[in-house]
């Protein structure tokens, strides 16, 4: 009987039995923790380099209004350009639904309890979104990620631009509370607008953490039960389109 | 609850490297992660010790983390200093908010120590 842990046949038991005998050796590794994700994301990157398409990842809370503010940009944009979503959620194709029945290609990516996409399910995504458009061109891709503030910042996914939103009903400290989401952001959405009478949300002092936070961070103010700053946000991306190749991040 | 996903990637890594030196096993694994990573240190090492029962290569590694503490030099005064302060730091000395970071961002392997 094995005395380590009393069943039937003697074997190993690298859990408690010593590493003995062998010779010990160092290797040097030096290199981050996210090299896997850096590295699918690099592969994405090129590909949407070298295909002409400006992507966007969006992050925010659940509830910020990301589905919302993509369903708006559909309506607005599809006529002008061709678009394409990838939606990312733990549960559901709900989300991807509700894109398509803006005649927009939508592919879901159920993660199954992971809190954030990563760069090989945006991979495996972006071939079958490209099924889908049967090899019509992609001007743009939207990303949208699952909701939470904390998870999808430490993932690049290969995007040009990292969108974060907050709403005005979630309240004015999440630029502070989760300053890695707005320090690797290139633009920040305020979603909600309409509601700014009903809560306390000092719009000037959110604005203010988050730029001290990243002071290049390009801010939209939006409501899209009103349009009210919709244009703003369109008009935005056009001028991204018309960027040469490769597209870059930032204003 | 991102310290799983890298964790997870992390024991793939950790494998890959140690079948291309024929090791029998992995005995330690030794990282350095930042105060301002946003890194969980006991979160990691949770995820880690569970994720890595599943690898016979690698269920007995130890995992040692070095915190790496947040240092700035100011852009101003061009003093460095050292500080608990992640959010909006300034100089304890000018009050300046200009800065550079030293060190403190850090999330890396550094290396492991393999029974051959």
């Amino acid at each position: 009987m094995c005395d380590t842990c009393g069943c039937e046949n003697s074997h190993e038991h690298p859990l408690h039995s010593p590493l003995t005998k062998g010779e010990v050796k160092t290797v040097e590794i030096n290199q981050s923790l996210l090299k896997a994700n850096e590295d699918a994301a690099s592969h994405n990157r090129e590909h949407f380099d070298s295909n002409g398409i400006f992507t966007l990842n969006l992050i925010s809370s659940p509830g910020s209004g990301k589905t919302t503010l993509l369903e708006k940009t559909a309506e607005a944009l599809k006529d002008e350009f061709s678009l394409g979503v990838l939606e990312g959620d733990i549960e559901t194709d709900l989300d991807a639904e509700r894109i398509r029945k803006k005649g927009v290609p939508a592919v879901q990516l159920t993660t199954g309890g992971a809190c954030h996409l990563d760069s090989v399910l945006i991979h495996k995504g972006m071939h079958e979104l490209e099924h889908q458009l049967n090899g019509k061109k992609m001007d743009i891709l939207f990303i949208e990620n699952v909701g939470n503030l904390v998870c999808p910042s430490f993932f690049n996914l290969g995007e040009h631009v990292r969108v974060v939103l907050v709403s005005v009903p979630e309240g004015p400290d999440k630029p502070i509370k989760y300053p890695k989401a707005f320090k690797t952001s290139h633009v920040f959405i305020i979603t909600k607008s309409d509601l700014l009478p009903y809560f306390d949300f000092d719009i000037e002092k959110v604005k203010k953490d988050a730029l001290s936070l990243n002071p290049d961070l390009k801010i939209f103010v939006i409501s899209a039960t009103t349009g009210d700053g919709m244009g703003e946000w369109f008009t935005f991306l056009r001028n991204k389109l018309k960027s040469p190749p490769p597209l870059r991040g930032g204003d | 609850m991102h310290e799983v996903s890298i964790a997870l990637s992390m024991v793939n890594e950790l494998a890959r490297i140690a079948k291309e030196n024929n090791a029998k096993y992995i005995s330690a694994v030794n990282l350095r992660i930042g105060r301002s990573s946003g890194i969980v240190i006991d979160s990691l090492k949770f995820a880690f010790d569970a994720i890595k029962l599943e690898n016979p290569l690698i269920s007995s590694a130890e995992i040692v983390i070095e915190e790496v503490p947040l240092r700035y030099e100011c852009n101003d005064c061009k003093i460095s200093f050292e500080t608990d302060y992640i959010h909006f730091p300034s100089c304890p000395d000018c009050k300046s908010y200009s800065l550079k970071l030293l060190s403190g961002d850090e999330m890396d392997i550094v290396n492991m120590e393999l029974e051959v």
